[in-house]
């Protein structure tokens, strides 16, 4: 890129494997035939001469001083670690951890996994299919209530039986001095 | 004991996957220079070519379980250093594109192009045809630019190239084949 020389254009046929041919990617048949090519071809020539010197200055990168790298290695393992003591943040907590904490937090743990079960839906399913000897007070009471109002409903029918009862005579007597009358005896 | 320096980089990796960290800043001494380069290639800035190159090695080092073995170390590597430069290349899109003024005002960037030697008006042309190629290749589709950044400025094989890339070699070829065609067509018109 120093000389700003005229670039060559190189027949259309052979600019994708000359491009290919500069960077060695070619197999043997390719290389064989492109280099046929080239030996007569003084454009493809002027073209991969362009390519030769044009392509390797473009990758062409500025030299930077060790004091550079030296840093950037330091500050990559000074992060790498830092990313580390993030992830494993709850190992920090066990030096500062008492002794007795121990056991105290393993019976919190066992309290709430032991209140989780009893009234987690784990226990659904058992408190459906309770027997009925295990049914709670509050609703046997409920059940007595209701045998109760059962009995009220009784009394109930009890006290318009006897209601009828008390009509029934008369009912009786009008019946049978009618079938008196019929047969002439009154 | 054998000197880490010495171990291959899947032996490394193996190690860092087992727990030992340490072993993965053998990893950032061996890549870090091409990693910086990579990422220097796509934004043509020291700080941030830096931040994204470190950045490259963290993400390495959080999911190094995850890496399989299937490719070699360094292609998966440069993948995730790639992916960081198009993510920054089209976050810069988004905010919009670097005027021309500003590049020709840092002229510490293209501190290679600056050579003494040659006559001043030889300089001028370089300096001219210098600054053409960075605005094609950062106009340049992103998979045109990655493929041809990694193999003129980094020497991976075309192989190696499409690997990072995760598509074939012909795919490379032709993507190569177009870069380097504008790339020429911009000095074209310089001369």
């Amino acid at each position: 890129m120093k000389n700003a020389m005229p670039l060559q254009s190189a027949c259309k046929e052979f600019e994708e494997d000359l491009v290919l041919y500069y960077y060695g990617e070619t197999s043997e048949d390719e290389r064989r035939r492109v280099g046929q090519h080239l030996f007569g071809c003084l454009r493809c020539q002027g073209f991969l001469g362009d390519l030769q010197r044009l392509l390797p200055q473009m990758a062409r990168t500025e030299e930077l001083p060790q004091s550079f790298w030296d840093n950037y290695y330091r500050e990559t393992v000074a992060k790498l670690a830092q990313q580390d003591e993030r992830k494993h943040w709850w190992r920090s907590l066990i030096p500062q951890m008492k002794i007795w904490m121990v056991p105290a937090l393993g019976t919190v743990a066992m309290t709430v996994l032991v209140i989780g079960l009893l009234f987690g839906k784990g226990n659904l399913s058992s408190f459906t299919l309770r027997p009925a000897e295990k049914i709670p007070h509050e609703i046997l009471a409920d059940e007595n209530q209701l045998q109760f109002f059962e009995s009220m409903d009784l009394l109930e029918s009890l006290s318009k039986l006897q209601s009828l009862d008390e009509q029934k005579p008369e009912a009786v007597n009008t019946q049978s001095s009618r079938m008196r009358f019929q047969s002439g005896t009154v | 004991m054998t000197n880490p320096e010495e171990l291959r980089d899947e032996q490394l990796v193996e190690l860092c996957r087992q727990g030992e960290r340490h072993y993965f800043d053998v990893l950032v001494r061996r890549y870090m220079e091409k990693a910086f380069r990579i990422a220097f290639d796509f934004t043509r800035n020291t700080e941030t070519a830096k931040d994204l190159s470190q950045d490259a090695f963290l993400r390495a080092f959080a999911n190094i379980k995850q890496f399989d073995g299937r490719s070699s170390f360094y292609t998966w590597f440069y993948r995730i250093v790639v992916n960081l430069c198009l993510d920054h290349a089209r976050r810069q899109q988004r905010v919009g594109w670097e005027s021309l003024d500003r590049i020709t005002e840092e002229p510490g960037e293209h501190r290679e192009l600056a050579d003494s030697t040659f006559a001043p008006d030889q300089q001028a042309i370089a300096s001219e045809a210098k600054r053409r190629v960075d605005q094609t290749l950062e106009t340049m589709p992103n998979k045109q630019r990655t493929a041809f950044l990694l193999r003129n400025h980094q020497g991976l094989s075309i192989a190696d190239v499409a690997k990072v890339m995760k598509t074939t070699e012909g795919t490379v070829r032709v993507y190569l084949h177009r870069a380097v065609a504008a790339l020429r067509q911009s000095l074209l018109e310089l001369v």
